[in-house]
């Protein structure tokens, strides 16, 4: 692990502490593992963030979360007493009971924790280029996702817009999927809608999706024979620079295609949609 | 060719007063004389050059943060729906990328300047930029608070500090400096601040923001940077600030700088009960010392979102509000800190900041210096300028706003005491010729022979905030954006960017560095030049 300057001995110099419900293989990697009750990741969180303040916490329902007190005290003077701690999370918080709960309570605790010293949470995102999908889709309509432009503007709501909802519904009449796997993910009904529908899939791979897919079009695998931008999880972006030469085209010259075939067609909003003034400035 | 007739003009880097002259435009510049082409009859019209924003954040990973943060301000945001000439968006307090492009030039304006990139997440901002359509950007890069500038300078490597910075400028392909906090978002790493100028830096054992204040003006004046350093003091928002505010101006004796949003640096007394006005002092500082420009950084009453890279005091507002807070560090470079804010007329501590970004624009009795500015989005969003025009515009409007705030306003306020009026020269001047100027573009915020054709024309109204909020025409680049009321066309801006000349050998030095200080590789970290879009590259300061 990389050294420097206020940390000249690397990993020796940082602690890593593990919460999982299950002893992974991260916990050989961490300095101390915490073993949480699965469903009990808000209650342990809301312990902490009382803890933290002195305040008294209730025995009984310490136990519940499967980590004795004894461990949860040692975790709070380490967390009081370090230079920087950082938080990391991920779906074990936001995809279990509880869900944006239990990552509104961590985010919060790290929000308190500045009261004692610097503390930053941060989520971790999923492989590939989320980050980079989630920042350009907030920079470009104000949402990373669950976002609808059927009114013609963007509009968000997580749970009724999010691609499974909107396929579950049966509210989509065909389907456009970059760099995916849908097929392989989501729930039986979504798939079997994606099934009905004319899905054109942008994969060079063969996968569950492109298989139900109508048209496939093989692309050339970004950062190995296609070069572009990929965010890391802290938002900063790194170029990449392709090591082999393709056959396919790349993702952005089909969809430069499409869109370029699109543009020849009549445009297909009404002409008052032109009228939009700026008078509502 | 177009040619625009019978309009009353306003061109103040030319001297010219609201006298009717003919304007004639060929290839996006103005040109004495000729014929033929599109013709618009301005007869009974108000022309400007088009507006200059010197101090907006408008593009990167801080507003893009923002706008996470705030899906229930886009939901009551104005909407761009779709169209055959305009993608969609939406306005609000940090609007998205296109949106941002349309409501600038819905205002007339056509330069916007991004004032805070982080060089390790440049490439992301000129992303952004580059969706921004027809205005034309610039952007400066943080250097107050990185790790390698600081430990130059502690070590009193001055000469290879500058060389680095001349670096970094072109690595982030960016067009100028800006220091915020100087130290003092350093030692926010450590949960610590800097506020006075002679105080130590957490992390280091002899330096101190006087010394980084002075060191990066100098540089920037020996690069013979188009823009001098612009400075986001220490201490920003506190009460008494203005001790540090005139201190850091007297460290800057000697060199150019641009002062960024002075009002958040211009308070008296001790505490938030205490605390007052004390844009005089500041006035009278900027009055005789002509060194110096800043912006106003105007507060206007509402909701909005603060963002900036000032992390320590994010968190002292965060524990004020008690609303949401976003912090990103920067790694070795810098921080940021977002945080929505109400200014609210019946607090007093609203009511001292509006009265003192008003005062400001108008104590400062030189145009050419003070800048129309509201650190957008910070204390309002910049499609609310006409807002602060028609308050600087009408006296009677100011007295009116002033009847709605605390009694116990009074003797903590200049306002009530001024009555000077801007006319209409004074705007275009603090909107566009001014900023312009600060800004080194020597080709805007001027409506001279070779200039770029940007320019706004306006309806006369007597209703100055209907005049300034709908331009009748608005024309970039010799091409009409704006037109009754409607987004004509939308091309794409340039950006500017400068390429300062540096010792060869800094790249040498720099590179094992990344080794420590940087989690990655020094050849992904410039921004290829290939990524700008429209570059506009202006050379400045010879190699050692």
């Amino acid at each position: 692990m990389q050294k420097s300057k206020f940390l000249p001995r690397g990993r020796k110099d940082r602690t890593m502490v593990l919460v999982d419900i299950r002893e992974t293989k991260s916990a050989k990697a961490a300095d101390i593992f915490l073993q949480v009750k699965p469903g009990k990741d808000f209650e342990l969180l809301t312990i902490l963030r009382a803890m933290i303040k002195d305040q008294p916490v209730n025995q009984a329902m310490v136990a519940e979360t499967g980590v004795s007190l004894q461990a949860l005290q040692d975790l709070v003077n380490r967390m009081k007493s370090c230079k920087f701690g950082c938080m990391f999370f991920g779906m074990g918080l936001s995809m279990t009971r509880g869900k944006h709960m239990n990552s509104a309570a961590l985010l919060t605790l790290a929000a308190e924790m500045n009261a004692y010293t610097k503390f930053v949470a941060m989520p971790m995102r999923g492989h590939g280029n989320v980050t980079g999908a989630d920042v350009v889709m907030r920079s470009q309509t104000g949402y990373p996702f669950g976002i609808t432009f059927n009114r013609g503007y963007p509009r968000y709501n997580p749970g009724e817009f999010s691609t499974v909802d909107v396929l579950v519904r049966g509210d989509t009449d065909a389907a456009f999927i970059i760099g995916a796997d849908p097929g392989a993910t989501m729930p039986q009904p979504a798939i079997n809608h994606l099934a009905c529908i004319p899905t054109i899939v942008l994969d060079p791979h063969v996968t569950h999706t492109s298989k139900l897919a109508r048209v496939h079009i093989t692309t050339a695998p970004a950062g190995i024979a296609a070069p572009g931008t990929a965010y890391r999880m802290d938002e900063i972006p790194m170029p990449l620079k392709p090591a082999l030469k393709s056959p396919y085209p790349t993702d952005e010259e089909v969809v430069r295609r499409i869109r370029e075939a699109i543009e020849k067609k009549p445009f297909w909003m009404p002409d008052d949609s032109e009228q939009m003034t700026l008078a509502q400035v | 060719m177009l040619r625009i007739t019978g309009g009353k003009v306003y061109d103040p880097a030319n001297g010219i007063n609201g006298k009717i002259r003919d304007l004639f435009i060929q290839d996006g510049r103005f040109v004495p004389a000729g014929a033929g082409g599109r013709t618009i009859d301005a007869t009974g019209m108000i022309i400007f050059p088009g507006g200059v924003d010197v101090h907006t954040h408008v593009a990167g990973g801080a507003i893009n943060f923002a706008r996470a943060m705030m899906p229930e301000d886009h939901r009551r945001a104005q909407a761009f729906i779709r169209s055959k000439s305009r993608r969609s968006g939406l306005g609000g307090m940090a609007p998205t990328t296109f949106a941002t492009g349309y409501l600038y030039a819905g205002l007339g304006f056509t330069t916007v300047n991004e004032a805070a990139v982080p060089v390790l997440s440049a490439r992301h901002t000129h992303e952004e930029l580059s969706d921004i359509p027809i205005v034309d950007k610039c952007s400066l890069v943080l250097m107050a608070n990185n790790e390698i500038m600081l430990d130059l300078l502690e070590a009193g490597e001055y000469e290879r500090a500058k060389n680095v910075m001349a670096w970094y400028l072109w690595a982030a392909k960016s067009y100028g400096v800006k220091a915020v906090n100087p130290g003092g978002v350093a030692a926010w790493k450590w949960g610590k601040d800097a506020k006075q100028l002679s105080d130590s830096i957490e992390g280091y054992s002899k330096l101190t923001p006087g010394n980084i204040v002075t060191a990066l003006a100098r540089m920037c004046d020996e690069l013979k940077l188009p823009h001098p350093l612009h400075l986001h003091c220490n201490n920003l928002g506190a009460p008494g600030n203005i001790s540090t505010t005139l201190d850091t101006l007297q460290h800057l004796e000697g060199h150019r700088a641009h002062i960024a949003h002075s009002q958040y640096h211009a308070y008296g007394g001790d505490d938030w009960d205490t605390m007052q006005s004390s844009t005089t002092e500041l006035a009278d500082y900027f009055n005789t010392h002509r060194n110096l420009t800043t912006d106003a950084g105007a507060i206007l009453f509402g909701d909005t979102v603060t963002i900036t890279a000032d992390g320590p005091w994010q968190h002292l507002l965060y524990k004020l509000t008690g609303r949401k807070w976003g912090n990103l560090d920067i790694e070795n470079e810098t921080g940021c800190g977002i945080v929505p804010y109400t200014y609210r007329p019946s607090n007093l501590v609203n009511a001292v900041q509006w009265a003192a970004g008003l005062e400001l624009l108008l104590l400062i009795e030189d145009p050419w210096q003070v800048f129309l500015s509201t650190d957008h989005p910070n204390g309002g969003c910049f499609w609310r300028y006409p807002e602060i025009i028609e308050l600087l515009m009408c006296a009677d409007h100011r007295k009116e706003c002033l009847k709605q705030l605390p009694d116990n306003i009074k003797g903590r306020v200049k306002l009530p005491e001024i009555d000077r009026e801007y006319t209409l020269y004074d705007v275009a001047t603090a909107m566009s010729a001014g900023p312009a100027r600060a800004l080194g573009l020597k080709t805007k915020g001027n409506l001279g022979a070779g200039c770029d054709a940007d320019v706004v024309i306006y309806e006369e109204d007597d209703s100055v905030i209907r005049m300034f909020s709908h331009p009748r025409y608005v024309i970039k680049a010799g091409e009409v954006v704006i037109e009754d009321g409607d987004i004509r066309e939308t091309p794409e801006g340039r950006e500017f960017l400068i390429k300062p000349g540096y010792d060869p050998s800094t790249e040498e030095f720099i590179q094992p560095l990344f080794e420590d200080c940087y989690t990655m590789s020094f050849d992904n970290y410039p921004v290829e030049l290939e990524r700008i879009k429209r570059p506009d590259i202006q050379q400045c300061g010879a190699a050692e």
